[in-house]
């Protein structure tokens, strides 16, 4: 007898269960875990957080809060949210440092702010990309991750 | 697409500003950012209030505040492992400073004063303020920043009032009542009070607290009162004044001196300095108590001599310092020629006083010696004249 069930989670998680049970006591347990959305926890995005806002602006000139988080979730599929709550002290961080310049754009009562990098941050992009390949080679390595699985 | 009026904009912007995000770019930003989700994710018709709490809900774990405060934190403490690293540095200098200079000072080897004024500026003005800045950010609530405030500040305030009491510098004493005041006053009451209910910290509130007031108990033993001062003052004074009075009384008897006798140089340069005492007594007074004599009804007036040191009061007037130079010289060179003098086989006597080592003495002590050398000159002119 087979029967799936379907589990509708918190987390966006479908996860099907297929289950096979036979007549005699021992039973074959399959389960096929389908994710159609997985969400990186907070804690992995929050050491990354720095290098993945200085490469999306590399690569765009200037962005604005908003289109830096819908731009993010574009490129990875919604496995990567950025919290309004983690980006924004980042934003204001990286411009106090001198890493980041603004222009401010007025719509009406609105008022959007434009990041891009400055030659200072242009520097340190490089750097935090290349420090942070380096890093994925080392816990590829730590955490003894086959190739073809990740 | 949603469309947002100017009233939601305000509506918005009210509600980020009374959750506690203070900073303006960050409200902006905030603004601006809910703005766009409104419009690109709330149906035409759709209700915007609700969407609003809903979505404004996903950018914090409990408060919007959060944002705020990591803001703040990211922009204040980025250098939080540089402070800590300074803070201790700092700390171990100021003590190993202030060690060595006490050492040096009991020994009396040079360069004491320079030990113990860096290291006390050190702890008050690079340890201490670092060590409020570190261990307030550790506490959350504004009570908790508010005692650490209040006791680094007592801290520094007592610290300074010692050193500035040691280096004769003035203010000293307001300082350290002020420290005081402000530790046994707003200090000790808050701190007490706010450990006292919490059973866990109870115990530690209460010895730390029997530990501040007898520590400042024990300072304050080692304090003159104001009443005490005043007496001390008044008998100082008053004995000033006995000892003028004898001067006075003394020069009364002086015998006449022929100025054409052979010690003529002796008695003209015992004159002269005699002048010159008459004259920097007359500035120490002066400058003391703003009067030019003092009569035995002083204590009425007011008018008593302080404990202020008179190197100041010379130093900062060009009359009197000329004069205290030329007193020096004069004494020197009337001790010289009364080495070499000899009158009727007695030699007349050499002036030693203790301001002439001693110049950083107390107004009192700097009017009784200068009578004493007056007192010096006068006998020298009675062996003078005797011989006659």
């Amino acid at each position: 007898m087979k029967f799936i069930n379907l589990i509708y989670s918190d987390l966006d998680i479908f996860i099907i269960q297929k289950t096979s049970i036979h007549k005699n006591p021992m039973y074959i347990c399959v389960r096929y875990l389908i994710l159609n959305t997985m969400i990186y926890s907070s804690e992995l995005i929050k050491g990354t957080l720095k290098t993945i806002i200085l490469k999306l602006l590399k690569d765009n000139k200037r962005m604005y809060g908003y289109e830096i988080t819908q731009r993010v979730k574009e490129l990875t599929d919604g496995k990567i949210q950025l919290t309004e709550g983690a980006l924004y002290p980042s934003l204001h961080a990286l411009e106090a440092d001198g890493i980041l310049t603004t222009e401010s754009e007025y719509n009406g009562k609105r008022i959007r702010k434009y990041y891009s990098l400055s030659k200072q941050g242009k520097t340190l992009t490089n750097e935090k990309i290349s420090e942070f390949a380096d890093f994925m080679n080392t816990m590829k390595f730590l955490l003894d991750i086959k190739t073809d699985v990740a | 697409m949603y469309h947002i009026t100017d009233e939601q904009i305000d509506f918005i912007l009210n509600d980020i500003r009374r959750n506690g995000v203070e900073i303006e770019d960050l409200q902006l930003n905030l603004l601006d950012h809910l703005c766009c989700i409104i419009e690109n994710e709330l149906e035409e018709n759709g209700d915007f209030e609700q969407f609003y709490f809903q979505t404004i809900k996903k950018f914090y774990k409990k408060e919007l505040r959060e944002i705020e405060e990591e803001t703040q934190s990211l922009l204040t403490y980025k250098n939080y492992y540089v402070m800590k690293k300074v803070m201790i540095i700092s700390g171990a200098i100021s003590a190993g400073l202030l060690s060595l200079g006490i050492f040096f000072k009991f020994m009396h080897w040079p360069g004491a004063a320079m030990g113990i004024v860096l290291g006390i500026s050190i702890l008050s003005f690079i340890f201490l303020p670092l060590m409020f800045v570190l261990k307030s950010k550790e506490k959350k609530e504004v009570r908790d920043k508010i005692l650490i405030a209040l006791g680094t500040l007592s801290a520094i305030t007592i610290s300074l009032a010692i050193l500035f009491k040691v280096m004769h510098w003035p203010g000293a004493n307001m300082m350290a009542v002020s420290a005081l005041l402000m530790m046994l006053l707003l200090f000790l009451p808050i701190y007490f009070f706010n450990g006292i209910r919490n059973p866990e910290t109870k115990l530690n509130t209460i010895v730390s607290s029997v530990l501040i007031l007898a520590g400042c108990g024990l300072f304050l033993t080692l304090v003159r009162t104001p009443t005490g001062s005043r007496k001390m003052f008044v008998e100082l004074t008053r004995d000033y004044i006995a000892n003028e009075e004898l001067l006075q009384y003394e020069k009364g008897f002086q015998l006449p001196v022929n100025n054409s006798s052979k010690f003529s140089q002796n008695y003209n340069d015992g004159k002269r300095i005699d002048l010159l005492c008459e004259e920097l007594k007359r500035f120490i007074i002066k400058t003391e108590t703003g009067v030019e004599k003092l009569d035995m009804d002083f204590e009425s007036k007011e008018t008593w001599l302080g404990d202020s040191r008179i190197l100041t009061y010379i130093e900062e007037d060009q009359t009197a310092s000329t004069q205290w130079s030329d007193l020096k010289t004069a004494i020197k060179d009337y001790n010289k020629l009364n080495a070499s003098t000899s009158i009727g086989g007695e030699k007349p006597l050499q002036i030693t006083s203790l301001i002439l080592n001693f110049k950083d003495c107390k107004t009192t002590e700097a009017l009784n010696s200068l009578i004493q050398i007056q007192h010096f000159v006068l006998q020298n002119e009675r062996i003078i004249a005797s011989l006659k």
